[in-house]
C-alpha cells in the first residue's frame, strides 16, 4: 500500500497508530490531571486501567453492548478511586505506597477476574471513518477514529473551560494550592479530594475499556504496557493543563506508533526506543526546568511530588 | 447581609478577659474605636494585641466580655459571623492563593460564587471595582507575580470588595517598604476621614501612629494600659506606656572578664528572606570573648535571618564572618574546630529530630567523634546513653526516660536537652535566639544562668532576643535592630527602656539614612 | 522500668500490624467466599503451599530472597525522607550488566574471577543509576519519585532493547535473550538447601542495611537529615554526600537482586526478568517501615504468598491471580493500619510518661531505699 504513496506511506500510517495509541494515554491523563489538581497524585492507575479493560470486556461480552462495557469501566474506575482516596485521607498513611498497592491489587484482580476471557471475543466499539470520500485505502484506514479518542478530545476542551470558569474547577485548584485557604472558605478539602480521585478513576477506566474494547481489542494480560503509570508523568510533561495533555498524548501515541510505521517502511528503529522516548524526554524537561529553591512551574503548591 | 452599615462603624470593647487554664493572656481590656477612626493597638510581643483582635473578630470566644458594634451588643461565635456584620481581618501571612490570578481570588472569596462563571463581566466588573479604589492591582495577573507591597494591598482590596467597613490590620507594613507603607496607610486613612471605613492597626512602629492615626490604645502584659488621641500624646507618653517604667532588673552576676579582641566579626552582612525582600542590610558587628551582646527588637525586623546565617540554614548575599580571625562557613568541621554552638529560637522545630531520643539528640554534635564514635565508624550505643545520662542530670531535664522520643517532653525540657547538648563542653562562641521563649519561670531562670555561666567562662555570647527585660539583665552591650539594621548600640546601665522602645519602634536611628529607600 | 516501655511501642506496632494481617485474611475470606471457593481449605492450602513441605519452604525462601534487596532500595532512602520507587529499572540494568560482563569477559576466565564480577557489575549498574536520582534531586530540585519513575522506564527500554538487538544471542529465536553466562559461572546453592546463595546476600544485606542505619555514625547522620532536614543543616552534615552515597547502596541492592536472578536463575538476560520483582520490593519495604530488619519476615511473607499460588491452581483451580489480589488486599490494609500504628504509638508514649511521673512522685515521697537491695543485686 506504501508502495503507492511513496514516503506519504509512513506519516499516514502513523497518523492512525498515533490517534489510536494515545486514546488511553488521554483518558488516563485527563483523570489524573483532575485529581493531581486537587493536590493528591495517584500511582494506581494502572490497575484501575486494567480493571477498566477486564471490566468493559466482560460486560459487552454478556450484554453485547460495548458502550455499556465502557460505562461499567467507567463505574470501576470509581470505585477504586474512592478506595484510593479514603485510605489516603487517612493521617499517616502515604499516597505512594497506597498508588502501587493499588496498582498491584488491580492488577491482580483483573488477571483473576479475566482468566475465563481471554478466548471469548466481544463486541468492539465501532469506528468512525472520517475520511470515507477517500479512494485510498491506507487514508482511509489511518482516519478512521475511535469515537472515545473524539470524545477525549472534547473532554480536554472542556476541561480547560471548566478548570478556569467553573466554581467546581476553581475550588478544585483551591484544594491543591492552598488546603489552607480551601478550609478557610468552608470548603471540605477531602471531599473535594475524593470526587477529584472519583472523577480520575472514571476516566482511566474508560482509558481501560479502549484498550480491551478498540484496539488491540481483546483482553490478556499483557493489554497494557504501563500507560497508566506513565501517564502521570505525562501530566507532569504537560504542565496539568489539559490541552497540554491532549497534545503530549498524541506525541507519547506518536512514540508509540512511530516504531511499527518505520519498520513497515523498512527502517530498523528498535521500537522500545522509541516507546522510552518520551519518558526521556519528560525528565530531560524537568531537569531543565527545576531548580533547588523553586518549585515545578505549574505544578499544584500541595502535590507532594511537585516540589 | 442586611447587617452591614454602608457607613463606618464604631467599636467597643468591654472588660474583656481571656484566660487559657492558668494563663491570663488579656486582663479587664476595655476599648472604644469611634466611627470611621483609624485607631492603632501598641504593645510589645505577648502584650495580648492578637488575643484581643482575636475575640472580637469571633476567632475564640473570650472568658469575660462583651462587643458592642455600633452601641449594640453582639455575640460572635465564629469569624463568619463576624464578616456577617462587615469585620474583616488582614492577616501578617497571606491568605491568597498564589498560583491563581488577583480576579480568581476575589471571586473565590465571595458568599455566592455562580456555578458558571463569567470571567468577561466578571473581569469589567472588578475593574470597575478597582476604578473606586484608593490603589489598585492588576486583575488579571497571578497573585504569584505581585509583589508583597501589592499582595499586602490586595489582602486589604479583598476585604473592601467583600464589603467590610471594620478593618483589622495586623502589622500590615511589615512587608510593605516605607514609601509603599506611607501610600497604603496613606489611602486607608484617607477612606477613614470619608467616614467609609473604620480601621485598627496593631503595630509597633511610632512614626506610623504619629502619622496616620487618630486614636491609640497601649497594651502590655495583658492589660489596658493607656490610651486616648494620638495628638494629645507624646511618643515618650506612648513609649513608656508600651515597655513600662519600672525599675532596671538588676544585672546578672558576672565575672569581671577583662577586655579582649573581638572573636566574632560580622561585616557587612546582607540575605534575603524567604520572599526574596530584603532581610539583612549592612550587618556589622563584633562580639568579645567574655561578653553578652544582646540583640534587641520586635519579630519580624531581620532577627532570625541573622541568627539563620550564623547558622548555616541562610546563605548571606554578601558580607564576611570571621571568628578567631578566620574566615567563618558553617561546616560541621568549622563548627567543631571553631566550638561555635547555636540555641535556635523553638529547638523542636529547629535544633532536633523530634523523632529520634532524647539521648539521641544529645549526641548530634559529637556521634561521629570518639567516645561515641567507635572505630570502623561504628556509634558505641553505651558511650551515647553514658553521655546522655550525665548530662540530663547535670542540666535537670525531666524526661520519662532517656529513650523517650523528644518531642514528648515539655518545652522547658527541650531548651534544657539542646542547651545540655551544646554546653556540655566549652564554648567558644555561642548564639541563641528567644531561648526562653515560652518556657516556664524556673526554665528560663536556669537557662539564663546558663548563659551567664559560659559568658563568665570566656565564651562569646550572641543572644537575640524579644524580651527587653530578659537583655537588659543579661547582656554586657545592647543592639537594637529594626527592619533589618542595626540601628542603636548602647550599654543596659547607659540607657532607658523608653529610649530602647523609641529604636525598636523605628522612631529614632543611628544609621545614616533611617529610610534606605527614600534617600534614593 | 525504662526498658519495658521501650519494648512497649515495637510491640504495639506489631500487634497493629498482626490485626491488620487478621483483617485482611477475612476480607479474602470474604472475596473467596463470593467466587465460589471455600475459604479456610484455600487458607490451609496455602500454608500448605507455603510452608508446608521443605520444598515448599525453600520456594518461598527462593522468592524472598530478591525482594529483601529490592526492598532495600526503598527503604534505604526512606530514612533520608525519600522516596524512590525506581527499584524495577535498577534491577533490569543490574540482570544487564552482569550479562553483558559475562559476553565482555574473556572465555576461559575462571568462574571463581566471573562470577564476582558479574555480582558486582550487577550492583555498580543499579547504584548509578539511583545515585542518579539523587544527585538529579540534589543538584536540581528534581523530585525523587519522579525522576526514579522515568528513570525505570527508561531503564527497561534500555534492557529491551539492548537483550533485543547488539547484546542478542542469535540461537534464542523464541524469546530473545543475551548469552548465556555459561553454566559454570552460575551462582550455586546455600549449602544444604536447594535454594540459591542469593537468600544469603538477602539476608546479609539486610542485616548490613540495619547495622548500618543503627549502629554507624553514617546511619545516624541519614537518620537525622531524614528526621529533621533543617536540624541537620544546623548541625552541618554533610546532606548531599548522605543523599548521594544512600541512593548508591540502594541501587546497588538492587542491581545485586537483578545480577543473582541472572546467574542464578535465569541465565541470561531476557523479558522474563522484567517480573515485577522491583515493584513488590516497594511494597515491602513500606510494610515493613522501612527496618531493614523488618524487611526479612516481610519478605518471607510475601515469597510464601507467591508460593502458594500454584497450589491454587491445582486444588482450588484458582487463577494464580488469586495470590496477588490477596496480596494486594494485604497491602493495603496495613497501610491503613498506619493510623492505627501512630495512636498506639502515641498512647504508649503517654503512658509511659505516666508511669515515669507516678514513679517519680512516690520516690520523691518515699526514703532512700535500704542498703540491703543493693547487695542482693550484686549477687545476682
Amino acid at each position: 500500500m506504501s508502495e503507492d504513496l511513496g514516503l506519504w506511506g509512513i506519516p499516514i500510517a502513523m497518523l492512525g497508530g498515533m490517534i489510536r495509541v494515545s486514546t488511553p494515554y488521554m483518558f488516563v491523563s485527563l483523570g489524573e490531571t483532575i485529581t493531581e489538581k486537587s493536590g493528591r497524585i495517584n500511582l494506581g492507575l494502572e490497575g484501575t486501567l486494567l480493571i477498566g479493560a477486564v471490566s468493559a470486556y466482560g460486560v459487552s461480552y454478556k450484554t453485547g453492548s460495548p458502550w455499556l462495557g465502557v460505562l461499567a469501566a467507567g463505574g470501576c474506575g470509581i470505585v477504586l478511586g474512592i478506595v484510593h482516596a479514603w485510605l489516603c485521607s487517612r493521617p499517616r498513611v502515604s499516597d505512594i505506597a497506597v498508588g502501587i498497592a493499588m496498582m498491584l491489587f488491580g492488577m491482580g484482580l483483573s488477571f483473576f477476574v479475566g482468566k475465563p476471557l481471554i478466548q471469548p471475543e466481544a463486541p468492539q466499539l465501532p469506528a468512525i471513518e472520517l475520511a470515507s470520500f477517500s479512494e485510498i485505502p491506507a487514508v482511509r484506514e489511518a482516519l478512521r477514529v475511535n469515537p472515545l479518542f473524539l470524545l477525549g478530545i472534547a473532554l480536554a476542551f472542556f476541561l480547560r473551560w471548566a478548570f478556569a470558569a467553573t466554581r467546581i474547577g476553581l475550588v478544585l485548584r483551591m484544594a491543591g494550592e492552598s488546603k489552607d485557604a480551601a478550609r478557610a472558605l468552608g470548603y471540605s478539602v477531602e471531599r473535594v479530594r475524593m470526587l477529584a480521585t472519583m472523577a480520575g478513576g472514571f476516566l482511566s477506566g474508560i482509558g481501560g475499556s479502549f484498550l480491551s474494547l478498540y484496539y488491540p481489542g481483546i483482553w490478556n494480560e499483557g493489554l497494557s504496557s504501563g500507560q497508566g503509570l506513565i501517564a502521570v508523568a505525562l501530566v507532569i510533561f504537560a504542565r496539568w493543563n489539559p490541552m497540554y495533555c491532549f497534545y503530549a498524548s498524541l506525541l507519547y501515541g506518536a512514540a508509540g506508533s512511530l516504531g511499527t510505521a518505520l519498520q513497515s517502511a523498512g527502517v530498523d528503529v528498535s521500537p522500545h526506543l522509541l516507546n522510552a522516548a518520551p519518558a526521556a524526554l519528560t525528565l530531560a524537561i524537568m531537569i531543565a526546568t527545576c531548580s533547588r529553591d523553586r518549585a515545578l512551574v505549574g505544578a499544584p503548591r500541595e502535590l507532594t511530588v511537585g516540589a | 447581609m442586611s447587617q452591614i452599615t454602608q457607613m463606618a462603624p464604631s467599636l467597643e470593647v468591654v472588660a474583656m478577659t481571656m484566660r487559657f487554664g492558668a494563663f491570663t493572656a488579656l486582663e479587664d481590656a476595655s476599648m472604644k474605636v469611634h466611627r470611621g477612626a483609624f485607631h492603632a493597638l501598641l504593645g510589645e510581643n505577648g502584650a495580648g494585641k492578637s488575643t484581643l483582635v482575636k475575640c472580637v473578630i469571633g476567632y475564640q470566644k473570650p472568658t469575660v466580655g462583651d462587643v458592642l458594634l455600633n452601641n449594640k451588643e453582639v455575640i460572635f461565635e465564629s469569624t463568619k459571623d463576624a464578616h456577617a456584620h462587615g469585620i474583616g481581618m488582614v492577616y501578617q501571612h497571606f491568605t491568597l492563593v498564589q498560583n491563581m490570578t488577583v480576579a480568581e481570588n476575589l471571586v473565590l472569596v465571595r458568599d455566592r460564587v455562580p456555578a458558571v462563571i463569567d470571567w468577561k463581566s466578571e473581569h469589567k466588573a472588578l475593574e470597575l471595582f478597582m476604578d473606586r479604589m484608593p490603589f489598585r492591582v492588576p486583575v488579571r495577573a497571578p497573585v504569584s507575580s505581585l509583589a508583597a507591597g501589592e499582595k499586602q494591598k490586595l489582602e486589604i482590596l479583598k476585604q473592601l470588595y467583600l464589603g467590610r467597613r471594620l478593618l483589622f490590620l495586623d502589622e500590615p507594613t511589615s512587608v510593605l517598604t516605607p514609601s509603599e507603607a506611607d501610600e497604603v496607610l496613606g489611602l486607608l486613612h484617607a477612606m477613614t476621614r470619608k467616614q467609609e471605613l473604620t480601621v485598627l492597626i496593631i503595630t509597633h512602629k511610632f512614626r506610623e501612629v504619629n502619622a496616620f492615626c487618630d486614636e491609640v490604645s497601649v497594651l502590655r502584659r495583658g492589660k489596658l494600659v493607656g490610651g486616648g488621641l494620638v495628638k494629645d500624646l507624646s511618643t515618650d507618653e506612648m513609649a513608656k506606656m508600651m515597655v513600662g517604667a519600672e525599675p532596671l532588673r538588676k544585672p546578672a552576676p558576672r565575672a569581671d572578664v577583662p577586655a579582649k579582641a573581638p572573636r566574632v566579626v560580622l561585616k557587612g552582612i546582607h540575605a534575603l528572606d524567604d520572599t526574596g525582600a530584603q532581610a539583612l542590610r549592612d550587618i556589622t558587628l563584633a562580639v568579645s570573648p567574655g561578653e553578652i551582646v544582646g540583640i534587641a527588637g520586635v519579630s519580624g525586623n531581620g532577627q532570625s535571618e541573622l541568627v539563620e546565617v550564623l547558622a548555616g540554614q541562610r546563605h548571606a548575599v554578601s558580607g564576611t564572618i570571621v571568628i578567631d580571625g578566620e574566615p567563618y562557613t558553617p561546616t560541621r568541621e568549622m563548627i567543631r574546630k571553631k566550638r561555635v554552638n547555636i540555641l535556635p529560637e523553638v529547638p523542636l522545630d529547629n535544633a532536633c529530630v523530634p523523632g529520634m531520643s532524647v539521648s539521641e539528640n544529645m549526641a548530634l554534635r559529637d556521634f561521629d567523634v570518639p567516645p561515641i564514635r567507635k572505630p570502623g565508624g561504628l556509634v558505641s550505643k553505651r558511650a551515647l546513653r553514658d553521655k546522655a545520662d550525665r548530662l540530663i542530670l547535670r542540666f535537670g531535664v525531666k524526661t520519662p526516660s532517656p529513650t523517650s522520643a523528644i518531642r514528648v517532653l515539655s518545652g522547658g525540657n527541650v531548651q534544657r536537652a539542646v542547651l545540655a547538648r551544646e554546653l556540655s563542653e566549652p564554648s567558644n562562641v555561642l548564639v541563641a535566639a528567644n531561648p526562653c521563649f515560652g518556657l516556664d519561670f524556673s526554665a528560663s531562670a536556669d537557662i539564663r544562668a546558663q548563659i551567664v555561666d559560659a559568658r563568665n567562662s570566656g565564651t562569646a555570647v550572641l543572644l537575640v532576643s524579644e524580651d527587653l527585660d530578659e537583655l537588659l539583665e543579661l547582656s554586657d552591650r545592647l543592639c537594637v535592630m529594626f527592619d533589618g539594621a542595626i540601628v542603636h548600640e548602647t550599654k543596659p546601665g547607659a540607657t532607658d527602656t523608653i529610649t530602647i522602645g523609641r529604636y525598636m519602634a523605628g522612631s529614632l536611628s543611628d544609621r545614616a539614612s533611617a529610610h534606605p529607600d527614600a534617600a534614593e | 522500668m525504662s526498658r519495658m516501655w521501650q519494648w512497649a511501642a515495637p510491640a504495639a506496632t506489631l500487634g497493629v500490624e498482626l490485626g491488620a494481617l487478621l483483617v485482611a485474611t477475612a476480607l479474602f475470606a470474604f472475596f473467596l467466599a463470593f467466587v465460589g471457593a471455600e475459604p479456610f481449605a484455600v487458607f490451609g492450602d496455602m500454608y500448605t503451599g507455603a510452608f508446608g513441605s521443605a520444598f515448599a519452604a525453600q520456594d518461598s525462601l527462593a522468592r524472598a530472597a530478591p525482594l529483601m534487596l529490592t526492598a532495600l532500595c526503598t527503604a534505604l532512602p526512606a530514612r533520608l525522607g525519600m522516596v524512590v520507587i525506581g527499584n524495577e529499572g535498577a534491577l533490569l540494568l543490574g540482570g544487564l550488566a552482569a550479562a553483558a560482563t559475562a559476553m565482555a569477559l574473556p572465555t576461559g576466565t575462571s568462574p571463581s574471577v566471573v562470577l564476582p564480577a558479574l555480582l558486582l557489575a550487577g550492583a555498580l549498574a543499579g547504584g548509578v543509576w539511583i545515585a542518579f536520582s539523587g544527585f538529579l534531586r540534589e543538584r536540581r530540585g528534581v523530585n525523587e519519585t519522579i525522576s526514579s519513575l522515568l528513570l525505570f522506564y527508561i531503564g527497561l527500554a534500555i534492557f529491551l532493547y539492548l537483550v533485543e538487538g547488539p547484546l542478542r544471542d542469535p540461537s534464542s529465536l523464541n524469546k530473545p535473550s543475551t548469552y548465556p553466562v555459561g553454566d559454570a559461572n552460575m551462582l550455586g546453592d546455600v549449602p544444604g538447601m536447594d535454594v540459591h546463595l542469593g537468600l544469603l546476600f538477602g539476608l546479609i544485606a539486610c542485616v548490613i542495611a540495619y547495622v548500618l542505619m543503627e549502629h554507624t555514625t553514617f546511619g545516624f547522620a541519614a537518620r537525622v537529615t531524614g528526621g529533621n532536614l533543617r536540624a541537620a543543616r544546623v548541625m552541618g552534615l554533610p546532606v548531599t554526600r548522605l543523599v548521594l552515597v544512600t541512593c548508591a547502596l540502594a541501587g546497588g541492592a538492587a542491581g545485586l537482586a537483578g545480577a543473582v536472578e541472572i546467574t542464578a536463575i535465569h541465565g541470561s538476560a531476557n523479558a522474563t526478568l522484567y517480573a515485577g520483582l522491583g515493584f513488590a520490593g516497594i511494597l515491602v519495604s513500606f510494610v515493613a517501615r522501612h527496618h531493614a530488619l523488618a524487611i526479612i519476615p516481610v519478605a518471607i511473607m510475601m515469597g510464601g504468598i507467591e508460593a502458594s499460588g500454584g497450589i491454587l491452581q491445582r486444588r482450588h483451580d484458582l487463577p494464580d491471580a488469586a495470590v496477588d489480589v490477596f496480596k494486594g488486599i494485604l497491602f493495603l490494609v496495613i497501610l491503613a493500619s498506619e493510623t492505627y500504628v501512630g495512636k498506639a504509638e502515641d498512647a504508649v508514649q503517654r503512658m509511659a510518661a505516666k508511669h515515669a511521673a507516678q514513679l517519680n512522685a512516690l520516690r520523691a515521697a518515699a526514703p532512700a531505699p535500704a542498703p540491703v537491695e543493693k547487695e542482693s543485686e550484686a549477687s545476682t
